[in-house]
């Protein structure tokens, strides 16, 4: 039987600060372990990937997620560039999101791998284990 | 313990989780087998969940030790 390096899906739809961060960062050391991650961004968590989200600091936080920006902590743009340089972490957007805002892929911070379909993103990740936030 | 040839050590003391292992992946990766990357780190996190990440990569712990809030972890590069 064919071996598969272990896989991990991450589904991104929340635009909470807490939630991006808590999935970015499980992706990304996943992907410093040796996992295959592939991170899947839709409905409204793709608003937080935007440019002039990060430019503004314009994230949705609690009661963490204000203290995170207030200690100027890495926040997951970072963590999920870390996972992309130390492993095999790749990130997608939605198209249908995307579609809908008529958001182009130059809109959004320079992390991304592409646009695609559930389709699409349903085949790179038969067999994953997959976290939704 | 102090045998040990330290190769590389870096300093991640005041960040926080994942702060410190991302600094230690880094290290490991760009380093030769044999050599021994050093991590100093206040993150208590860290303190755990390095050795996990070793043990699951192949590499070794050479040691770990703790002053205070302090951690020094220093892994060799096995493959």
């Amino acid at each position: 039987m064919e071996q598969q390096a272990p896989s991990l899906a991450v589904i991104l739809l929340s635009e909470d600060l807490e939630k991006l961060h808590a999935g970015a960062l499980v992706g990304s050391v996943a992907s410093m372990s040796g996992m295959t991650v592939n991170v899947f961004v839709t409905m409204n968590a793709l608003k937080s990937f935007r440019k002039d989200s990060f430019e503004n600091a314009d994230f949705i936080t609690g009661t963490i997620g204000k203290e995170m920006l207030a200690k100027k902590i890495p926040l997951f743009d970072s963590l999920l560039q870390e996972g992309k340089d130390m492993g095999e972490l790749n990130i997608y957007g939605c198209a249908l999101a995307m579609d809908i805002m008529d958001w182009n892929e130059e809109d959004m911070i320079d992390v991304f791998d592409g646009v695609i379909g559930v389709t699409k993103f349903l085949g790179m990740t038969q067999g994953a284990t997959v976290i939704t936030m | 313990m102090s045998e040990v040839q330290v190769t590389k050590s870096i300093d991640a003391r005041g960040a926080y989780c994942p702060g410190p292992l991302m600094e230690l992946v880094k290290g490991i990766k760009t380093a030769k087998v044999g050599d021994v990357v050093e991590v100093l780190s206040t993150d208590k996190g860290s303190a755990v969940d390095i050795p996990e990440w070793v043990n699951k990569m192949g590499h070794e712990i050479a040691y770990l030790e703790n002053e205070g809030d302090e951690f020094k972890i220093a892994v060799r590069k096995a493959k």
